[in-house]
């Protein structure tokens, strides 16, 4: 082949990865014909060419900083934030879908309006806990620290959380926070009476978990995992399924067993814990008569 | 995950079209939305900025009408390919029920290739699912440009590079041309509802 044939070859490459967005690909080609050009004597002469392959580079350039300088998460409308929000919910509770839906608009980047609809759940008095530790992260991605701390300042006023939980909060904020290396100056907790008595739940709220991890640490199925999809949760007891063959699984896993190292997924966050083996039965009729089902009992915090 | 409701015979799942950025994902639906657009239930929704960058995702709704005397319906997603965007592809993935993974032939992509088959594997790791046991499909795109002169990569090479281990159904495709796009949502229809099967027993 030819010097010129090459070069034509290399522009043709250039120009198909341009117009295939693989911009960095493009530069990166013309750059090769322009140091090919620069090599043959009579081509480097010629200056229209040069200039011809200059100019391709800096319009490369300028559509990768005009790249570069576009916002990762732009705000959407509220049309494709009701989309997202309805799409990118799974919980069959009101609350954990509303939770739910605020997640996904911060996962989305959409940090306004996740604020605002944590702010609401929370004096909903929602998982105020988690709630907030969301809130928290909203601010903290949009790198505003010190509205992270001037919010936590106002909660040490109000009578939402307990003093742990208030405690709690503080570290997973310091936590948040260094991370990302930022530095922030916090309000101290300290105990104070409380003006009112929290309006006590009926029921335990508990977090509606999808699948479990259990990662097995002594006896004869040491140092193994095992992954549930759960197919039912009462509040902090989740029901799995074992198939029949494997039923030494299911004899480890007798009732009274202690599981130390339990992961636990859950639409709106992934967190390790503990918990209890409560229960385990056959499955008597039906397509899966001869497999097992399990009750986990996961330890609430 | 996919939603069966036993009482009145519907079935709907999510597919995903996984791979890295200017692969070829969002065509793969623009072409699957034209040529079957009867079968889709709304408009395809594509969120992207200027340019033709998808920034979050592409959704495209589809009913497949009865099968075995169910309703079915899927959900079509694609997710941004850029490496900046994981937060948003780990999003995306929630409730997967199966994977067109859309891999570039262009041989200067061959690394982007790995990395986006690595990140889905990480990916679905963190959803509590494993690479190996969904339901996945490998989409070699942009074939069409061999006849350009443009160096592609060989499909044993492509196969050596990702599914030597997953071992999963392969199509070369055009998605710009439509070559090869039916195929693969076919087989990944069919690999994701058999699985629907297995775990649900949704067929009569």
């Amino acid at each position: 082949m030819s010097e010129k044939d090459r070069i034509k070859r290399l522009l043709k490459e250039a120009e198909i990865y341009r117009t295939q967005g693989l911009l960095s690909d493009s530069k990166a080609k013309y750059l090769e014909t322009l140091s090919l050009v620069g090599k043959d004597g009579l081509l480097s002469k010629n200056q229209q060419l040069v200039d011809g392959i200059k100019s391709k580079i800096r319009a490369v350039e300028k559509a990768l900083r005009e790249l570069s300088e576009r916002p990762d998460k732009p705000e959407l409308t509220q049309d494709m934030q009701k989309l997202i929000k309805k799409l990118f919910t799974f919980s069959h509770t009101k609350e954990a879908a509303a939770i739910e839906g605020a997640v996904a608009l911060a996962k989305f980047g959409q940090y306004d309006q996740a604020l605002n609809e944590f702010h609401l759940l929370l004096e909903q008095g929602i998982l105020p806990v988690v709630t907030a530790k969301n809130i928290v992260r909203c601010y903290v991605a949009q790198r505003k620290p010190e509205a992270a701390a001037e919010q936590f300042a106002k909660w040490l006023t109000r009578d939402i959380f307990s003093f742990d939980e208030l405690k709690q909060l503080r570290t997973f904020i310091k936590g948040a926070m260094q991370k990302e290396g930022i530095e922030v100056k916090l309000a101290e907790v300290t105990a104070r009476p409380r003006k009112a008595a929290r309006a006590k739940r009926t029921e335990e709220m508990f977090l509606e978990i999808s699948a479990i991890s259990i990662h097995l640490q002594g006896g004869t199925l040491k140092d193994q995992t095992f992954d549930f999809e759960v197919q039912f949760q009462s509040a902090n007891t989740v029901t799995v399924h074992l198939p029949s063959s494997r039923k030494e699984v299911a004899d480890f896993l007798a009732p009274g067993t202690r599981l130390d190292d339990i992961q636990c997924y859950s639409p709106i966050t992934v967190f390790r814990s503990s918990g209890t083996v409560a229960g385990t039965a056959t499955i008597k009729h039906g397509p899966k008569q001869g497999d097992y089902t399990l009750d986990i009992t996961i330890d609430a915090d | 995950m996919a939603i069966f409701n036993a009482k009145d015979r519907i079935i709907e799942c999510k597919l995903v079209y996984y791979g890295p950025g200017r692969g070829g994902k969002t065509t793969n639906l623009e072409y699957i939305f034209k040529a079957f657009n009867k079968n889709a239930s709304a408009e395809m929704v594509s969120i992207n900025t200027m340019g033709d960058r998808t920034l979050f995702f592409d959704f495209l709704p589809m009913g497949l009408g009865k099968i075995r005397g169910c309703e079915v319906k899927i959900q079509l997603y694609t997710v941004p390919g850029q490496a900046r965007y994981r937060s948003t592809r780990k999003m995306v993935l929630k409730g997967v029920d199966g994977v067109v993974f859309v891999a570039d032939s262009l041989d200067v992509r061959r690394k982007a290739n790995l990395l986006s088959l690595k990140d889905l594997a990480e990916n679905l790791k963190d959803e509590g699912k494993n690479v190996f046991q969904i339901p996945l499909v490998l989409q070699y795109n942009k074939r069409d440009l061999a006849e350009q002169g443009i160096p592609l990569l060989p499909v044993d090479i492509m196969n050596k590079d990702l599914n030597s281990k997953l071992k999963a159904p392969f199509f070369e495709a055009s998605a710009l041309k439509g070559n090869g796009v039916g195929a693969t949502l076919k087989q990944a229809l069919l690999l994701t509802l058999r699985q629907l099967q297995k775990e649900l027993q949704w067929t009569k």
